[in-house]
């Protein structure tokens, strides 16, 4: 901690000295030895800084204030959706980057090669089955989950005074899920699948002006064809699991800064 | 004038505003300064006091914190494991009991009887059937404004422009529901529209007339949010009383 520097750098000396258990010998061994290297010392300052600035000063929050704990406890499962869909998003990403290992989004063949390998995920594959219950109700559950979310900071008015950015923010989310769970539904190209997918066509098509575009860049065209079900299977597992992470990240962020807006 | 700056610096504690951080933690410039001379000595010998504080601190049981709250470990902690698990583990159990099945093969050339969303986009389905409500401008001739289809997916964006304005429509601190039973009655007028929407949307499976669903679709939101806003406005009197009562109670009126 001090800035003086020690007695000629001798950390060895300096750590015979000391007795240390085994354990502590080989931390500071490590630590020794990546200090040299990445200086970890300046950045255990600034830790030490934060720490202060972060850690130790906390508002106390309005249930501890009124000491209302002992009203608090049943609002305790809708305060507990947020958690819900944030658990329900990390199932329905491990079960879906199994599922990614044998899923291939090609419209070729009749059945098409997509629907086959849903076939062969669900009919051969060990466990195969399960894997995909347990994403798709992964994922209805986080939908269900952020809905009632959305209500729960509804009605409790928490969307006030300091948390209308995620509030915003949360709109985006929600926005960003049904675009996750519509992607998802495309994916198997089923009748259900093509279907929906034609009406998002007419949708993006009924867009005032920008349209065409829309279609063009969603759907890969007017028709659904090969580009749509690679555009649906890259949004699905490259682009919105990045952006919806980072969001979830800086939702939760942001509500563990502000804390949380219990009701008055 | 120095107790009045004195009275305004003091740290609020009350939890009404964030504590300001400790004065004697030194920014990282103050510490940069301080390298030379009676300084250095100064921030060495804090540096010392604070060990010291470290070593008390760690020797004694008595926890010192700062916050005064629900313990992270364990209260906190198990709470949260033993919910995240029976939530994964209800996933878990849905999945098993209700798996998904797949349909028939995509076949562009045959229009399926139904076709539908998943369900959470059921409302969004339903606001493209909302032709009878695309008015037809006497100014225009008679003739739409924009096409039927166009009018359903900008009624998308009207009602998530509405969501997404009513932290700033919607000011003020109170919280709970009877607090202001207007709003409380636009979000259960919200929440019956995006049942009825939804209900409209597969108006050809709903087993009733399809111009009394359309009808009650707009309907029951109004009937349910002049019920919501006539009951809260009636439990207002006297949950203010009580509340009031209360606080007052907590810190009399000077």
């Amino acid at each position: 901690m001090s800035l003086e520097r020690k007695e000629e750098h001798d950390h060895k000396a300096w750590m015979k000295k000391k007795d240390l258990t085994p354990i502590e010998a080989t931390f500071l061994t490590t630590l020794i030895w990546l200090d040299k290297r990445l200086r970890i010392v300046d950045y255990l300052e600034l830790l030490e800084t934060l720490y202060y600035k972060v850690n130790l000063q906390m508002p106390k929050s309005h249930t501890e204030q009124y000491n209302l704990d002992n009203k608090f406890w049943y609002w305790y499962p809708l305060y507990t959706l947020g958690l819900f869909s944030t658990l329900a998003y990390v199932v329905a990403a491990i079960s879906g980057a199994l599922l990614g290992f044998y899923y291939s989004p090609a419209t070729s063949g009749d059945p098409t090669t997509a629907y086959n390998s849903i076939e062969f995920i669900m009919r051969d594959l060990q466990f195969g089955f399960m894997l995909r219950s347990i994403h798709r109700w992964s994922a209805q559950v986080m939908v269900a989950a952020v809905f009632l979310h959305m209500l729960r900071v509804y009605f409790t008015g928490s969307y006030k005074e300091p948390r209308e950015l995620n509030w915003l923010l949360g709109i985006v989310l929600i926005s960003l899920t049904m675009v996750f769970g519509y992607t998802g539904y495309l994916l198997p190209w089923d009748q259900l699948a093509f279907w929906a997918g034609q009406i998002g066509v007419e949708m993006s098509l009924s867009v005032p002006l920008a349209g065409e575009w829309v279609a063009q860049l969603l759907f890969g065209g007017f028709t659904l064809s090969q580009a749509t079900l690679q555009r649906m299977y890259i949004l699905h597992v490259f682009l919105l699991p990045f952006v919806v992470t980072t969001l979830i990240a800086i939702h939760i962020g942001i509500v563990w800064v502000q804390g949380i807006a219990e009701p008055h | 004038m120095s107790d009045n700056e004195s009275e305004t610096k003091e740290i609020r504690t009350d939890g009404t505003g964030i504590v300001a951080p400790d004065n004697e933690t030194p920014t990282w410039s103050e510490r940069k300064a301080r390298k030379t001379g009676l300084s250095r000595l100064t921030y060495e010998y804090f540096e010392r006091a604070r060990r010291e504080d470290q070593d008390l601190r760690t020797e004694s049981d008595y926890v010192e914190r700062d916050v005064l709250a629900f313990p992270t470990w364990p209260h906190e902690t198990v709470r949260n494991l033993s919910i995240a698990s029976f939530f994964v583990g209800m996933i878990l159990f849905l999945s098993a009991t209700m798996p998904p099945h797949i349909g028939a093969p995509a076949n562009p050339s045959q229009t399926p009887a139904i076709i539908l969303p998943d369900w959470y986009l059921y409302w969004s389905f339903g606001l493209l059937k909302l032709n009878p409500l695309n008015p037809e401008l006497a100014i225009l001739g008679g003739q739409k404004i924009m096409a039927d289809r166009t009018y359903g997916v900008l009624a998308n964006g009207v009602v998530v422009g509405f969501i997404a304005i009513v932290p700033f429509l919607n000011k003020g601190s109170a919280r709970r529901p009877v607090e202001q039973p207007f709003w409380a009655a636009v979000g259960v007028a919200g929440v019956v529209f995006a049942m009825t929407i939804s209900l409209l949307a597969v108006k050809n499976l709903m087993p009733m007339n399809v111009d009394l669903l359309f009808d009650l679709t707009f309907l029951l939101p109004i009937v349910f949010g002049t019920v919501t806003y006539a009951v809260l406005k009636t439990m207002r009197e006297g949950y203010m009383y009580n509340l009031n009562r209360r606080y007052y109670r907590l810190r009399p009126p000077k």
